[in-house]
């Protein structure tokens, strides 16, 4: 257990307090990873358990191993020792990360990743495939989701012709699509003027407390962090402090624009 | 949205080299079927050609390598035709005979007294009287081809003939025939008494066919078949079978390869999709199978065009010189069936090497590719 378990309380971004869990939704156990035969140590012994319903900031210089961490939480990456427990259960496989990711896990990117010669709804229909439902329900569900971000009127729009700010909507959108336990956001608003990224976090963090997931969020941005009721610091490749949380309101801008 | 949506879309996204790749496959389908549809077709219009004479046993020079290759002596049919419950026999000497033009055209001598002579399908004219010297018997399509009619003269090995009867035959071989008196081909060919083949017609109630084989062929150094049997043996098309298939074994195996280089590029430059599916939560079987149904629907749009292609070349077939009056180009639809059948299992191990690729690279890493 490492040191920042001893201080999960706070309050969300729309100030409901959280409680803490004892059954943490997913952990690390030991984990690293190195890269080019070990040359490069991104992490090093890790042990991290984040509780269900909480939201998360990991904070810390480029390349100190925050990226790293949030592909070995979502299983896009894989550790060289350790391992990744999911309500308590390792998960070994890419069969069972794949299984996690389409039912349990949502990811925002920084860079979107959405696919560009796809609309905004076919790149949330496709999110929903291999889930056994119809064409006709998913695209259903698709609607409902960019509604929910207020991208109805683009929906049909491709990809490529909306702006970064709608794209990472769009985003959002497919990420909650599947209506998952823990939503991770990798730099969400990275890419983001300062009117979107208000915006963007503002949604986010909305949208998560309405649907009660856990949230884990990398960032540079100490306003977003303290959108979260609990910090993580990495440092070379290690939890280095768990700063204060900071809890703000949701911005008046963003209020307007889901009503 | 589904994984068939998905695949067009990405062959629309490039369609200069999806073209090229439909194109290749087309050509490598079409190429296949046309060369072994044309191999078959030969088959089957001799032995369609063998069939139209009635001939119950056909008769061969043992050990003769192809159906051109073995010569008999003519006294020979006269024996052949003394075996106990042989009705019939008429010595044949056949092969491709130089004409006036440099082209050469499957000739037949028949004997003065041979039945076959009695059975051709007449269209026009006669067939030679008995002694008659110099004189021709073209098939229909034959005379059409070399624009000949009645009593005008072909040359054969530089001998002049003159045409007495145009015959309506109805097997394609048949019809590109020129019949000629024995002791005219054996002259102009220098093969004095010699025929190649000796037709036999048995009296089924004093003889079966198994007994009268045995008792041929005992006269020493002949083979008897049935019509249906004689090109089992002939080496020539044995080889023509063999190379059919050979090219177009290396033809198909190029569309596969056409479509395996089209797709190792595409998913080298959808790398970052491929990780983008994966961050999504596809199963790496779910995305392979998005990469497969792409290579599978090149290869169906890739039959297509050679299935066209094929057709084409057999319409296109009866215009080549030389060969195209005599051999009925007609691709069957077993031979349809298995190309493609053989196209696809090819297409699809030639998808599945670029989809197992893709799928090895961890996301994380797939999604750093620009």
């Amino acid at each position: 257990m490492d040191k920042s378990q001893g201080s999960e309380t706070g309050s969300s971004a729309s100030g409901v307090k959280k409680s803490p869990n004892a059954n943490p939704l997913i952990a690390l156990r030991g984990v690293s990873r190195v890269y080019d035969d070990g040359a490069i140590a991104a992490l090093t012994n890790l042990d991290l358990e984040i509780a269900s319903g909480h939201s998360v900031a990991v904070v810390g210089a480029s390349g100190s191993g925050k990226s790293t961490l949030v592909n070995l939480l979502c299983g896009i990456d894989h550790p060289t020792t350790g391992t990744v427990l999911w309500r308590g259960q390792p998960v070994n496989s890419q069969a069972q990360w794949a299984n996690l990711r389409r039912n349990q896990i949502g990811i925002v990117f920084q860079e979107f990743n959405l696919i560009p010669t796809l609309s905004a709804i076919e790149n949330i229909e496709l999110a929903l495939l291999g889930r056994g439902i119809s064409s006709r329900r998913r695209l259903a569900r698709a609607a409902v989701m960019l509604d929910r971000v207020g991208m109805e009127s683009r929906m049909h729009s491709r990809v490529t012709s909306l702006s970064g700010g709608e794209r990472q909507r769009v985003g959002i959108a497919r990420a909650l699509a599947n209506e998952p336990t823990l939503l991770i956001a990798d730099e969400p608003t990275g890419s983001l003027d300062g009117a979107n990224t208000l915006l963007i976090a503002d949604l986010m963090f909305k949208l998560c407390d309405d649907l009660g997931m856990t949230i884990v969020v990398v960032t540079h941005d100490e306003v977003l962090a303290s959108r979260c009721v609990r910090r993580i610091r990495i440092k070379d490749g290690t939890i280095d402090a768990e700063p204060d949380t900071v809890t703000i309101a949701p911005s008046v801008a963003c209020e307007a624009e889901l009503k | 949205m589904n994984l068939f949506g998905l695949a067009s879309r990405n062959l629309k996204r490039r369609p200069v080299r999806t073209s090229l790749s439909i194109l290749g496959v087309g050509l490598a389908v079409g190429g296949a079927l046309a060369l072994m549809s044309l191999s078959h077709s030969i088959n089957d219009s001799v032995r369609e050609g063998i069939n139209e004479m009635g001939d119950d046993l056909v008769v061969m020079q043992k050990g003769a390598s192809d159906i051109f290759g073995g010569f008999i002596l003519e006294p020979m049919t006269e024996r052949v035709g003394s075996v106990p419950g042989v009705a019939r026999v008429a010595g044949e000497l056949f092969m491709f005979a130089p004409g006036a033009n440099g082209s050469n055209m499957l000739t037949l001598g028949w004997q003065d007294n041979s039945y076959l002579w009695k059975q051709v399908p007449l269209r026009e004219g006669r067939v030679p009287a008995s002694g008659e010297r110099a004189v021709a018997v073209l098939g229909d399509v034959a005379a059409a081809s070399l624009g000949k009619k009645l009593d005008d003269t072909i040359e054969i090995f530089g001998v002049t003939f003159k045409v007495v009867g145009i015959a309506g035959y109805t097997s394609a071989i048949n019809r590109g025939l020129v019949l000629l008196p024995l002791i005219d081909l054996q002259i102009a060919s220098h093969r004095p008494e010699q025929v190649t083949m000796i037709h036999v017609r048995l009296d089924h109630a004093a003889t079966d066919t198994a007994r009268a084989r045995g008792a041929i062929e005992s006269l020493g150094n002949l083979t008897a078949s049935i019509a249906n049997d004689v090109l089992s043996k002939d080496r020539n098309f044995a080889i023509l079978d063999a190379v059919s298939l050979a090219i177009s074994i290396v033809a198909i195996v190029m569309g596969a390869i056409y479509v395996l280089a089209a797709l190792i590029m595409a998913t080298q430059e959808r790398t970052r999709e491929i990780g983008i599916f994966a961050a999504i939560g596809w199963s790496k079987t779910r995305i392979m199978a998005s990469i497969v149904v792409e290579g599978m629907l090149l290869c169906i749009a890739g039959s297509g065009v050679g299935l066209i292609l094929s057709l084409v070349s057999s319409l296109a077939f009866p215009y080549i010189p030389a060969i195209g009056n005599l051999v009925s180009f007609r691709p069957g639809v077993a031979l349809v069936a298995l190309t493609l059948v053989v196209a696809f299992v090819l297409c699809l191990i030639g998808s599945m090497f670029p989809a197992w690729r893709a799928v090895q690279m961890p996301p994380a890493e797939a999604l750093r590719r620009t």
